[in-house]
C-alpha cells in the first residue's frame, strides 16, 4: 500500500471514530464511544503496518521543527494561562485556581522534560566538553 | 538563515534516464525528499551526498554548488 492509499484510509477510520463517537455521545454510551476509539486505533495500526511507509532525514526534520514550534507556543502559552486563572481566581470559583495549579505543573513538567532531553541529546551529540 | 547549496541532481537524473521515483527508491527517501533537493528547498546530510555522489560516480562538488548567502 502506497502513501496515497494510506491517506486515504486514514481519513477514512477518522470519519469513522467521529461519527461513532458522535453516536456515542448523543446516546449517552461510554461503551460505544471506548469501543470507537479501541477499533479505531486497532484499524490505524493495522493500516499502518501494510504501508511502505519511508521516513527520511527530511520528514525527521520537519518533525522536528514542528515538535519545536509547538514547544515554543505551547509552553509559555499554557504558562501565562495558568498564572492568568491563579490571579483571576477568587473564593467564589473553587476551579479555577485548581485548573491553573494543575496547568502551571504541568508547564513545568513539560520544561524539565525538554530541558533533560536537551541535556541528553547535547551529551549524545559531543556536547560534553570532552576532546 | 542557512545558505541553500544549488545541485545538478534534476540533469544528473535525466542523463540516467532515472524517474524521481526511482532515484527516491534508491537513495531510500521519500519522493517529496528527491523533489525538494532538485527544487533547492532542501540541503541533503552529509550521508544522502555522498550516496547521491556515488549513485552517479561523481564527487560532491560536482553535484552541489554552495553559495555563501550574501546576508550573513
Amino acid at each position: 500500500m502506497d502513501n496515497k492509499t494510506y491517506k486515504k484510509y486514514r481519513i477514512g477510520i477518522a470519519l469513522f471514530v467521529a461519527i461513532l463517537m458522535s453516536i456515542a455521545v448523543s446516546l449517552d454510551n461510554t461503551l460505544l464511544a471506548l469501543s470507537s476509539v479501541i477499533i479505531g486505533m486497532v484499524f490505524s495500526v493495522v493500516v499502518r503496518s501494510k504501508t511502505k511507509h519511508v521516513v527520511d532525514e527530511r520528514e525527521v526534520m520537519i518533525r522536528q521543527k514542528a515538535a519545536q514550534m509547538a514547544y515554543a507556543i505551547f509552553a509559555p502559552t499554557i504558562g501565562l494561562g495558568s498564572l492568568l486563572l491563579i490571579l483571576v481566581s477568587d473564593e467564589t470559583s473553587y476551579f479555577t485556581e485548581a485548573i491553573g495549579i494543575v496547568l502551571s505543573y504541568l508547564t513545568l513538567f513539560l520544561i524539565a522534560l525538554f530541558s533533560i532531553f536537551l541535556y541528553y541529546f547535547n551529551r549524545k551529540y559531543g556536547g560534553n566538553g570532552e576532546e | 538563515m542557512a545558505a541553500m547549496a544549488k545541485n545538478r541532481l534534476k540533469v544528473l537524473r535525466a542523463m540516467h534516464g532515472m524517474t524521481q521515483e526511482a532515484l527516491a527508491e534508491k537513495l531510500q527517501v521519500s519522493r517529496q525528499t528527491v523533489i525538494a533537493i532538485e527544487n533547492n528547498k532542501y540541503n541533503p546530510s552529509l550521508d544522502l551526498a555522498f550516496k547521491l555522489a556515488r549513485l552517479f560516480d561523481l564527487s560532491i562538488e560536482e553535484i552541489f554548488e554552495y553559495e555563501e548567502d550574501e546576508n550573513e
